[in-house]
């Protein structure tokens, strides 16, 4: 069996779903999807110039790893870029920063400030945070 | 304690909606008398900003647990600035199944 792939962290979701070029018709299937922890290594690097060592880090991956995400994600985009496709956010092995998981109820959740550290669906205090 | 869980449908064995700001309709659900209620999301055609004005509509009704598929990253913020816990079920659950464990 291979090796389970490890989970991403990210900071945040982007709070939009992708690009479309303009003054061209978007043909269905030609679209490049980039999925959540690549939008987070670009952000990281390039936006918030990071070295892919401090990035990798942030991540929690190997910076290896880290920069095989970042060379994906600057195919796809270079490869949208010259063929004109749009660009769709999607999909991705991740865990997002400062959120709680119940592996019991298969949930995923906040906490409250002064709240206990336990699971609201079966008040478990087997819970993992991601961070 | 009041919770809101975003639905599909009107009644408790619908699906829980896959987000926040979008959904049809508001289940809100009272721990105390064991009520759920259900009402239209106002917000869900709006072409911005659907969710942050769900989330400020749900506040005042003074909700403390929100139930979806996925937020938004507006809502989060304003959901951790008024102490409302969020909750992401990983796979599809129905309403019922929520209720029955709170």
């Amino acid at each position: 069996m291979a090796r389970i792939k490890k989970t991403r962290l990210i900071q945040m979701a982007p709070h939009f779903c992708g690009f479309i070029p303009q003054g061209l018709q978007c043909k269905g299937g030609t679209e490049v999807i980039i999925n959540f922890e690549e939008y987070e290594a670009l952000n990281l690097c390039d936006y918030e110039l990071l070295t892919q060592a401090e990035a990798a880090k942030m991540m929690k991956i190997s910076r290896p790893t880290f920069t095989r995400i970042y060379e994906s994600v600057r195919r796809k985009i270079a490869k949208a870029f010259i063929e004109g496709s749009c660009i769709r956010f999607e999909g991705g092995n991740f865990d997002i920063a400062q959120w709680y998981k119940c592996e019991h109820c298969k949930i995923s959740f906040t906490l409250v400030e002064n709240a206990p550290r336990v699971c609201p669906l079966c008040k478990n205090s087997l819970i993992t945070e991601n961070k | 304690m009041k919770i809101v869980i975003a639905a599909n449908e009107n009644h408790v064995k619908s699906d829980v909606a896959a987000h926040f700001g979008r959904c049809d309709w508001f289940c809100i659900f009272d721990t105390e008398t064991k009520k759920a209620e259900f009402i239209a999301n106002p917000v869900r055609n709006n072409i911005e900003k659907a969710g942050l004005e769900a989330a400020n509509f749900l506040i005042n009704k003074g909700l403390s647990i929100a139930v979806a598929g996925r937020f938004g990253a507006k809502v989060v913020e304003i959901f951790r600035a008024n102490n409302v816990q969020m909750i992401v079920p990983e796979s599809q659950v129905t309403i019922n199944e929520i209720i029955k464990k709170m």
